[in-house]
């Protein structure tokens, strides 16, 4: 059986631009229609994330970072490790990391591919996206459809010689 | 001499904590709790539509986000004299139910056990005793001498891999950890098995809510339709999936969670008599049976105890502006009619203004303003809330099924009544509220489904849900007890629009810094007194800090910006 690809945009929705995950599955929860890319709006989930995870052989994430990149620069990272992830992810002690170190631990951590976009500062409360951010939107959701797409592709390859 | 430790911020908790100590012959003579980060959730909801209140401050956090959509539900329908029908209370109940035994759950073993557990010392274990002890105290099945081993192997490769944050980061060999090697084995194993657990008992959210994390609320009701036959919408086979979790919840519960407590608190009863501190508890009550505003079919019941006088419960009024009052004048706001004003949550006012130094710094000025928590007050008096609160509340009540559990559990530790007023009190507490919990959720479920046997499937009242039916101006209260405590939603509505609202979250009683007299709160009194083995590596201050489950994600609105962690000694 084909299996599904899992399109997963975390952050909070009301700290501005760390929220940019939340505003692109949003997104594309509204335009993208593929019936093997699910995509979930995770927010500022922790460990109720986990049967996500465990749910799909391979999960894209988008997440907001501080670090000393542009804002808007968007940097794709194949963690393997909670170390792995970049510092101030989330606005959470018990957060992904947390989530990523059970999977390990668990032996259930999927393929993941993490998007990270580089904000400037955490805006206090907002819901709106810095004019930066909201730019950069459209090119990460070109970039994670198109990942998405080409991996739900090679399964399909794998799938059907 | 004395010694100040900080230790910023404190780990394995959701938000950002900063704790200062002074230490006195080897005591903590001293305690202030701060939180750095600040707080506006307030500010984002004035002139939104208070029917989609519950939406956005479900997103303040990723913990507590089901009680604080049901906090504001409630709120407006307290203002607009809503009452939700049958299902919707049992739905919300058990929605409810299910997270307070999850948090409690991964508070034990994921949070808090790690501060009493050595995970390190679990390697060196004798695996055939440990299968031994878990067969003396429980009869649940993974207790093998075979399980034991393996999983010793798979920690020891984690261990040695180094990239795993839960291995590294802790005082292990620390003298304070007093667990033989077995039985940290078996904490360790539970502490896997936990998570494999609580992953399943969140499908209840995901059932009821629509989806998960940031579940549906609806003013008026629940947004879920329920019915028997309807192959699609949640049907009989969905409701039989809803009673095996909760069934697997009381299992678990009862055949790993409470005997553990047990056996880990057996090792550690010096604590029963450390990190007490107000001895002054306060519960607002939750679990209606026969709606929000008959505070007598509470399951969870409402009251006030002071100076630990557990005879004498005193009955709360949260609509009563001279009762509950939140002050400023050690937190970084300012008040339009003065700083040293006691304001009810209904005329509360969110202005910054910060005063502190300018980071990085050393100390916080504690004779001044210190942190971006209010100071909430209970007629003037400081309160601790939680689990034990609550426990404590329906123990003095008189309620059978609270007797029954604390009655065992002193037996069973052989420990007097007054060592529930302590740290370990407060961790036994959660353990039996769980308890209860797991019992009290499959009776909200056979409620449910004899009452949609009966023909009555309405799960929400929508009589009032158009705006033009509001009166022009109606203030409510929704209060609900988050896992951590006490927690109300204050709500004032003007023209339709949300004219002020004010949230008090329990982590602002426990947590928050001196009031205007200097009396401390919880936290702070809690860890007065404390021993300090090593000051480099305060274990007992993470204690009794974790034993009250901070959560200051929506008391603080948190931002670590570079992700550092001080805690640094320093001679005064």
């Amino acid at each position: 059986m084909q299996q599904k690809v899992l399109i997963l945009g975390v952050g909070n929705y009301l700290m501005g631009d760390e929220g940019v995950g939340v505003h692109l599955a949003r997104l594309l929860s509204t335009e993208l229609n593929d019936e093997l890319i699910d995509v979930v709006d995770g927010g500022t989930g922790g460990f109720q994330l986990m049967d996500l995870f465990e749910s799909y052989p391979t999960v894209i994430l988008a997440d907001a970072t501080l670090d000393h990149h542009a804002p808007g620069t968007i940097r794709l990272i194949q963690p393997k490790f909670s170390a792995d992830f970049p510092n101030a992810m989330s606005t959470h002690e018990i957060g992904l990391k947390d989530v990523i170190e059970s999977l390990i631990l668990l032996d259930k951590l999927p393929q993941i591919y993490l998007f990270v976009v580089s904000i400037n500062k955490v805006q206090p409360l907002s819901i709106e996206l810095s004019p930066e951010i909201n730019m950069s939107l459209t090119e990460l959701k070109h970039k994670m459809v198109g990942l998405a797409k080409s991996l739900v592709r090679t399964q399909q390859d794998v799938s059907y010689p | 001499m004395s010694q100040r430790i900080v230790i910023d911020p404190i780990t394995r908790i959701e938000g950002h904590l900063r704790i200062e100590a002074e230490i006195k012959n080897g005591k903590v003579a001293e305690a202030y709790s701060a939180g750095t980060m600040v707080r506006l959730l307030e500010e984002i909801l004035k002139g939104r539509d208070p029917r989609d209140a519950w939406a956005y401050v479900g997103r303040v956090c990723g913990v507590c986000t089901t009680v604080h959509s049901l906090a504001s539900v409630r709120s407006v329908e307290d203002a607009l004299d809503i009452v939700i029908p049958p299902n919707a209370e049992m739905v919300r109940n058990i929605m409810f139910a299910v997270q307070n035994m999850q948090d409690h759950v991964i508070h034990f073993y994921h949070l808090h056990a790690l501060d009493w557990v050595d995970v390190v010392s679990a390697l060196k274990a004798d695996a055939k005793k440990t299968s031994e002890i878990a067969q003396s105290i429980s009869n649940w099945p993974k207790s093998s001498p075979g399980y034991f081993s393996d999983l010793q192997k798979r920690l020891t490769k984690f261990v040695e891999s180094g990239q795993l944050g839960i291995f590294a980061n802790g005082y292990w060999g620390h003298p304070a950890y007093k667990l033989p090697a077995e039985v940290n084995l078996l904490a360790v194993a539970h502490y896997l098995e936990a998570l494999e657990w609580q992953k399943e008992i969140a499908k209840v959210h995901t059932i009821f809510g629509g989806k998960n994390p940031h579940p549906n609320y609806l003013v008026g009701g629940m947004a879920c339709a329920i019915s028997i036959d309807d192959a699609s919408g949640i049907n009989a086979e969905r409701l039989a999936y809803v009673h095996g979790l909760l069934k697997d919840a009381k299992t678990f519960v009862e055949q790993v969670y409470i005997p553990d407590l047990i056996a880990i608190a057996s090792f550690y009863k010096d604590w029963g008599a450390i990190g007490g501190g107000l001895g002054n508890y306060l519960a607002y009550g939750d679990l209606p049976t026969n709606g929000y505003r008959d505070v007598s079919s509470y399951k969870f019941p409402a009251g006030a105890i002071l100076n630990k006088e557990v005879t004498k419960i005193l009955d709360v009024d949260m609509r009563n502006d001279s009762e509950i009052q939140e002050f400023i004048s050690h937190s970084w706001y300012e008040y339009a009619g003065g700083d040293d004003a006691g304001l009810h949550p209904w005329k509360g006012e969110t202005k910054i203004n910060y005063t502190g130094p300018k980071p990085p710094y050393d100390f916080l000025n504690v004779e001044e303003k210190y942190s971006f928590l209010k100071t909430p007050r209970w007629k003037g008096n400081a309160m601790e809330v939680g689990p034990l609160a609550r426990v404590l509340v329906g123990y003095g009540r008189g309620r059978e099924d609270y007797k029954d559990v604390v009655d065992s559990t002193l037996k069973a530790l052989d420990v007097p009544i007054t060592a529930l007023f302590s740290t370990l009190g407060r961790t036994a507490a959660r353990g039996l509220e769980a308890k209860l919990m797991t019992n009290w959720a499959l009776e909200f479920y056979d409620t449910l489904i004899a009452n949609i046997k009966n023909g009555d499937t309405r799960m929400a009242n929508m009589e009032k849900f158009k705006p033009e039916s509001w009166p022009e101006k109606a203030q409510g209260v929704g209060h609900t007890e988050a896992p951590r405590g006490a927690l109300g939603h204050w709500i004032v509505i003007e023209d339709q629009k949300i004219a002020n609202y004010q949230l008090v979250v329990p982590s602002t009683w426990n947590a928050s810094p001196r009031d205007k007299d200097g009396n401390p709160s919880a936290y702070e009194s809690a860890l007065k007194d404390t021993p300090i083995a090593d000051e480099h590596k305060p274990v007992e201050i993470l204690r009794t800090i974790h034993s009250f489950d901070p959560c200051l994600a929506c008391a603080v609105h948190l931002y670590d910006e570079e992700g550092k962690h001080v805690s640094k000694v320093s001679v005064m």
